[in-house]
């Protein structure tokens, strides 16, 4: 097969240079990420025998005129970082290609496709490498622009599972429709969309499921002037109940979502307020797969709906958000509810706060399980929202300051309380929460040479888990290119006094950059975009690279 | 009858944005044009990102008396974050012209792996990028438009 793809871009390649009257244009860019572990006492870690890894990337893209095409080389030798996904171990090869062209009406693209329809509620393939997800579609998509207002799309393919694919067929239908180029007004838009997505996957000898499952969702964005509101709703039809691969239900269940966004904003004041209801609303091109804690396979994109913070600490305890229908002897749930409320403010230069131009950013979010009574023959009836345990809930604030043309400040503080079950594992609901706060002090000034400080000093209380956590960061900017920094984040207050030491630099040139760490790495859910993986406690070098042309 | 451009200047890859209020805006429409173009690649859970922007919306007004130049702040953040997005540029006062790339093909046409990157633009040609930041390197960014104004 891939004889096959270096044939078709060798034509692809013959004809750009040959025959075309447009001029190439060739792009790429090259990333690699190694670590090094070795054993650590304190940690309870033990290095395995391929202790060095590596992920590594090289993008490939040509464009002439209407026509462009692209690889990627991926590699994981001898196995993949720390926590990916075993199925990436050991495996290297052109993981993905494309071939596309494009003109005013038209889109074609065949081979790795990454698209998602509106929101990405009921469709979304995408990648990320520091979360080893990569689940494009190979196949065909079609996009057609009949007029400006209006685009309709089609996919047709197989999902990527590593260097596999999965053994269904996706195939989805998507359309948009801007009202408001009808409207003529600057003021008012209105658009609509709606879409659908088919999982074609057949039956075996031990598994009787629905061959055929289908999502449909659609969507109605308004924005008034200041003002908007955008709605969204999906509905997945009935399919097998799965838990850790298994078919664990003889019946078989579908899945609601919604979704509801609205938002005020003008100079120096924005509002929004998200809403958000999934009953077993998750959903795979694999159906075994559904759960899998490394996020392989996924169609569905609902990530959890809070505000993903930057700093260690602040880390520590995250929502992860919770779909899932599971009906088990140990628990039993259809889902999440919650609501997140953001506020961003700035103080009005005349007044005293605005002297040292202060930006308020204030969170709040509130997520729990739908209620929900099971009856004895596994069918359960449902709230909307009705009072389900809470998994969830977070204030929180960060003020920054600017003292002077050298000194800025963000204080940062957040108020939680998160189910352990959400964080650590197991059933939710019944074990407990954790409560915490967490406070941080980012100061940054520039010395006599200009060069920039950065001291972030945090800490989190809590009686509960691992109890509290005190972290200290210096960072200085050697020159614009070249930084350096130390860091240690000490656990404290309980059996093992831990401290979670790092240092390490990076160098920054153009399109190149070079970064190396080492240190210790605190296991647990490292969060990009509201998607989560897990991490386990190492210690190590890490060295990242990664260069575009 | 033909040529490759690659190792040169870089050229903008042409991607569908989206505004705040859905409307697609081309990357090659945008930015293929004599105007000096500052692009910065940013998301709301990016704290670096943030700092960036905000410090470059305080000298804001007094780089644009000294030069002609415009700022489009493209957001990654996906569909999670992207509605915090324009409640947060509004809070923000920020200036900019601001687009959405929600499913990130802009950023891995781009070739960018790490956020904030920040690309200088004259005639849909990259000129100069960076990647990451300090507070002070918006006066680096500074000297570079200068330099690429002439």
């Amino acid at each position: 097969m891939k004889i096959k793809i270096f044939y078709y871009l060798a034509i692809f390649l013959i004809y750009c240079f040959s025959f075309s009257q447009n001029e190439t244009y060739i792009s790429g860019s090259l990333e690699s990420n190694s670590q090094l572990l070795q054993d650590d006492n304190g940690l309870n870690f033990f290095s395995p025998q391929d202790n060095l890894r590596s992920n590594n990337y090289f993008q490939l893209d040509f464009q002439n005129g209407n026509f462009s095409a692209g690889v990627q080389y991926e590699s994981y030798l001898p196995s993949a970082l720390l926590g990916y996904s075993e199925i990436y171990n050991n495996e290297s090869g052109i993981a993905q290609y494309y071939f596309k062209y494009e003109d005013q009406k038209n889109e074609i693209k065949v081979g790795s496709i990454y698209e998602q329809f509106g929101n990405g509620l009921i469709f979304r393939s995408w990648e990320d490498r520091q979360l080893g997800i990569n689940n494009s579609i190979k196949g065909i998509n079609y996009k057609f622009f009949p007029s400006s207002n209006l685009e309709i799309s089609a996919i047709h393919g197989k999902q990527r599972n590593g260097f596999e694919y999965s053994n269904s067929t996706i195939t989805g239908l998507n359309s948009d429709f801007d009202i408001s180029s009808i409207l003529e007004s600057e003021k008012i838009g209105l658009s609509f969309g709606v879409s659908y997505i088919n999982r074609f996957q057949e039956n075996t000898e031990v598994i009787n499921a629905p061959e055929n499952v289908n999502l449909i969702g659609s969507r109605l964005n308004l924005f008034l002037d200041k003002i908007y509101i955008n709605l969204e709703i999906a509905k997945k039809g009935k399919d097998v109940l799965v838990n850790e691969e298994q078919i664990v239900s003889a019946k078989e269940y579908d899945g609601t979502a919604m979704q509801i966004d609205f938002g005020y904003s003008r100079k120096g004041l924005g509002i929004n307020s998200s809403f958000r209801r999934l009953e077993n609303f998750n959903f795979y091109s694999d159906r075994l797969s559904e759960g899998n804690i490394y996020n392989q396979q996924t169609i569905s994109f609902t990530p959890a709906l809070t505000k993903q913070q930057d700093y260690m600490l602040t880390n520590i305890y995250v929502y992860n958000s919770q779909p899932r229908l599971v009906i088990n002897d140990i628990e039993k749930r259809v889902g999440e509810v919650g609501v997140q409320n953001d506020i961003f403010y700035t103080f009005n230069k005349e007044s005293f706060l605005g002297k040292y131009k202060t930006k308020l950013a204030v969170n709040f979010s509130y997520w729990s399980s739908i209620e929900a009574n099971f009856n004895s023959d596994e069918s359960y009836d449902v709230e909307f929202i009705g009072n389900g345990k809470r998994l969830y809930k977070d204030l929180n604030f960060e003020i920054k300051n600017r003292w002077n043309k050298k000194v800025s400040s963000t204080l940062t503080f957040v108020d939680l309380s998160i189910d352990k079950g959400v964080t650590l594992g197991g059933p939710l609901g019944v074990q407990g929460n954790i409560d915490a706060r967490i406070g941080v002090f980012e100061l940054n000034f520039l010395d006599k040479n200009n060069r920039n400080n950065r001291i972030v000093a945090q800490h989190l209380w809590t009686n509960d888990d691992k109890k509290e956590w005190a972290g200290l960061v210096y960072e200085y900017a050697v020159s614009n290119k070249l930084n350096v920094f130390v860091s240690d984040i000490w656990n404290y207050g309980n059996e093992n006094d831990l401290h979670y030491y790092n240092i390490g630099g990076s160098y920054s040139n153009g399109p190149s950059r070079i970064s190396l760490n080492y240190g210790r790495q605190r296991g647990g859910l490292i969060c990009v975009g509201g998607v989560c993986r897990f991490v386990p406690e190492s210690n190590g070098f890490n060295l990242n690279l990664s260069y575009s042309f | 009858m033909f040529s490759v451009n690659s190792f040169g200047q870089k050229q903008i890859p042409s991607i569908d944005l989206l505004d705040f209020q859905g409307e697609k805006i081309n990357t090659t429409d945008l930015l293929n044009n004599e105007k000096l173009t500052i692009l910065s690649l940013w998301a709301t859970w990016c704290v670096p990102c943030i700092k960036e922007l905000d410090a470059i919306n305080e000298v804001y007004e007094f780089w644009k008396e000294d030069i002609d130049f415009e700022l489009i702040a493209v957001s990654v953040d996906d569909s999670r974050s992207h509605r915090r997005a324009q409640a947060l540029v509004n809070g923000k006062e920020w200036p900019y012209k601001i687009l959405l790339d929600v499913n990130q093909d802009f950023k891995r046409a781009l070739g960018t792996s790490f956020i904030p990157q920040t690309l200088i633009i004259k005639n849909g040609k990259i000129l100069y990028q960076h990647t990451g930041y300090q507070p002070g390197d918006e006066n680096y960014l500074f000297e570079k438009l200068t330099e690429y104004e002439n």
